[in-house]
C-alpha cells in the first residue's frame, strides 16, 4: 500500500518542463552576458558580460544564439498550445486559475508561518489569534505554484514580445522608442520571473518533503502518500474516480 | 603612452567648399540626406538697414561679427556618453586608438546612443536599421591611409594624428598653437576633436542625455529587480535555516 505510485505528470509535460528550464538557463546566461553596459548589467562588473564573450568568441555570436534560442523557445511552446490545447494547456490553465479566496490565503498566512518557523510555531500562533491554524488541503497545485505559475505564463508572452521586437528592431522596425522600452521591459519581466525561479528551484532541490515531487519530473509518478499529504483535494479526485 | 586619434582642425582656413562631407559620403556609403561629418557656420549679424522708422534702434552699424566655418564630425570623446547609453557595448571605445566605434554585427538599431550625443554625430541607417557613425575611415587606416576628408581637403584645414605621439603632425600642431574645443556646458564629453586658437560657431552642441528607458534602467529598474531577487533570496535563506534548526513534523490531527 504504501508503494503505491499515482501519475501526476505524462512523458510530454515532462519533456516540456526540462526543455523550458534548459531554455531558461540558456537564454537568462546569454542575456545577461548581452547587457555589456555596466550602469545596466545587474550583476556588480562586467565579469559576466566579458566571461560570456570569451566563451561564445563575441558578443554578437551570444546575440545570434540568444535569439535562434529564443526562436526555438517561442515555437515549441507554440505547438505545445496548438497541438496540446484540449489535452494539456486548457486542463493546467483551469487548474493554475482556480482560485478560491478564502482557503488560499489561509494557505498562503499557515504556509509561510510553518515553512520559516515550524509547526509549533503555527500551533501557537494560531492558539494566540484564537484560530484553528491548520494549513488548508490543495488541489492538483497549491497556491505557491499557481502564484508562480500565472505570473511565469504572463511574463513568458512579455518577454517573447519584447524579444521579437527587438529581434526584429535592425530587420523592419521603425519606431526606435519602441524597441528601447521593449529592452526594459524584457530585462524587468526576466528579473521578476527569475525571482520566483529561485523559490521554484529552492523547492525542488533542497526543500525537505519536496523530494517526490522533484523525482516525479523524471518517472511521472508520485507516491499516494505524498499525493495524500501535499495535495489532499486532487489525491481524493483521483481516488474517487478509481472506485467508480 | 597610449595611441589617441584626434583631429586638429584649424577652422578658419576652411573655405565651406563640402569637399570633406563628399568624400566622406563616397568613402562611407553614407545614404542619402545623412552625413558623418559636417561644415557648421557663423553668419554675420547684418541687422536691419536704418531706416526713419528705426534709426538708432537697430544694431546695423554694430559689430557684424565675421563668417566663419567649422569642419566637425564625431569627435571621439574620451568621456563618450553614447557609449554609457548602448545597452550591449554595440557602441565602444576601442582601446588600442582612442576611437569610438559601432560594431555593426552587435548594433539592433535601439537608437539609445542617438540622443546621447551632444553633437548629434550619430543616424540610425535607414536601410541597415543601426546606428552608423564616423569611425576616423578605419578601413582606410587599415590600408595606412589617411581619413577621406583629411586628404581631400584643399586648404589642409584637418589634420588627424595620434596627439600622445610628440612628432605626430597633430601633436605638433597642438604643442604650437593654443587650441580650444566645441562642448556643451552641462554634460563635458572631453571631445579628441581640437581647433587651433579659435572657433564659431560654439553654442549648438546639445545636453546629451540618454533616452528614458536607459535612464530608468539604472536608478529605477535594475533596483526593483535587485529588491524582488533580494527578498525571495532573504526568504528561502530563513526556510533553509528553518530546515536545518527545526526538526519539523506534523502534529497528529
Amino acid at each position: 500500500m504504501s508503494d503505491e505510485q499515482i501519475r501526476r505528470h505524462t512523458p510530454v509535460t515532462i519533456f516540456i518542463h526540462w526543455f523550458n528550464a534548459f531554455c531558461w538557463f540558456f537564454l537568462l546566461a546569454t542575456g545577461l552576458g548581452l547587457i555589456g553596459n555596466e550602469q545596466l548589467q545587474p550583476m556588480v562588473g562586467t565579469w559576466w558580460p566579458n566571461m560570456m564573450r570569451i566563451i561564445f568568441g563575441s558578443g554578437e555570436m551570444l546575440l545570434v544564439l540568444h535569439i535562434i534560442c529564443g526562436i526555438v523557445w517561442t515555437l515549441v511552446f507554440l505547438i505545445y498550445a496548438v497541438f496540446g490545447a484540449k489535452q494539456y494547456v486548457i486542463p493546467f490553465l483551469k487548474e493554475i486559475l482556480a482560485v478560491v479566496p478564502s482557503r488560499d490565503i489561509m494557505w498562503l498566512i499557515t504556509k509561510q508561518i510553518q515553512m520559516t518557523m515550524g509547526y509549533k510555531a503555527l500551533g501557537r500562533i494560531g492558539k494566540i489569534f484564537g484560530f484553528d491554524m491548520k494549513i488548508p488541503d490543495q488541489s492538483f497545485y497549491n497556491v505557491g505554484q499557481k502564484l508562480f505559475a500565472v505570473p511565469s505564463i504572463l511574463g513568458g508572452i512579455v518577454i517573447v514580445t519584447t524579444g521579437i521586437i527587438m529581434a526584429l528592431s535592425n530587420v523592419c522596425i521603425t519606431n526606435t522608442s519602441l524597441v528601447q522600452w521593449s529592452i526594459l521591459i524584457h530585462f524587468v519581466t526576466v528579473g521578476f520571473v527569475f525571482a520566483g525561479l529561485l523559490i521554484h528551484i529552492f523547492m525542488a532541490s533542497i526543500a525537505i518533503g519536496e523530494r517526490p515531487a522533484f523525482i516525479s519530473m523524471f518517472t511521472g509518478t508520485v507516491p499516494a502518500e505524498y499525493a495524500k499529504h501535499h495535495h489532499k483535494l486532487w489525491y481524493d479526485e483521483v481516488k474517487g474516480k478509481l472506485d467508480v | 603612452m597610449k595611441t589617441q586619434l584626434a583631429m586638429v582642425i584649424d577652422s578658419s582656413s576652411c573655405l565651406d567648399c563640402k569637399a570633406c562631407m563628399v568624400s566622406c559620403k563616397v568613402e562611407n556609403k553614407v545614404p542619402e540626406g545623412y552625413w558623418r561629418n559636417w561644415v557648421k557656420q557663423r553668419k554675420p549679424r547684418f541687422g536691419d538697414m536704418p531706416s526713419p522708422g528705426n534709426f538708432g534702434k537697430v544694431n546695423g552699424y554694430g559689430d557684424p561679427g565675421s563668417m566663419h566655418f567649422q569642419p566637425g564630425g564625431c569627435m571621439h570623446c574620451a568621456n563618450p556618453t553614447c557609449v554609457q547609453a548602448c545597452p550591449t557595448g554595440a557602441t565602444y571605445r576601442d582601446e588600442k586608438d582612442g576611437t569610438i566605434r559601432v560594431n555593426d554585427k552587435l548594433c539592433i538599431g535601439c537608437a539609445c546612443c542617438i540622443p546621447a550625443c551632444p553633437y548629434g554625430a550619430r543616424y540610425r541607417h535607414p536601410e541597415k536599421k543601426i546606428v552608423d557613425k564616423c569611425d576616423f575611415c578605419a578601413k582606410r587606416r587599415e590600408w595606412g591611409e589617411l581619413p577621406a576628408c583629411v586628404v581631400t581637403c584643399p586648404t589642409k584645414a584637418r589634420t588627424f594624428g595620434n596627439i600622445n605621439d610628440p612628432e605626430s603632425d597633430a601633436a605638433l600642431l597642438m604643442k604650437e598653437n593654443k587650441t580650444v574645443r566645441v562642448i556643451n556646458q552641462k554634460t563635458d564629453t572631453e571631445p579628441n576633436m581640437y581647433y587651433v586658437s579659435m572657433t564659431a560657431p560654439a553654442d549648438w552642441p546639445r545636453k546629451a542625455e540618454s533616452p528614458a528607458p536607459i535612464r530608468w534602467w539604472a536608478s529605477l529598474a535594475k533596483p526593483l529587480v535587485w529588491a524582488v531577487v533580494g527578498l525571495n533570496t532573504l526568504g528561502i535563506m530563513v526556510m533553509f535555516g528553518k530546515q536545518l534548526l527545526i526538526k519539523d513534523e506534523e502534529p497528529e490531527t
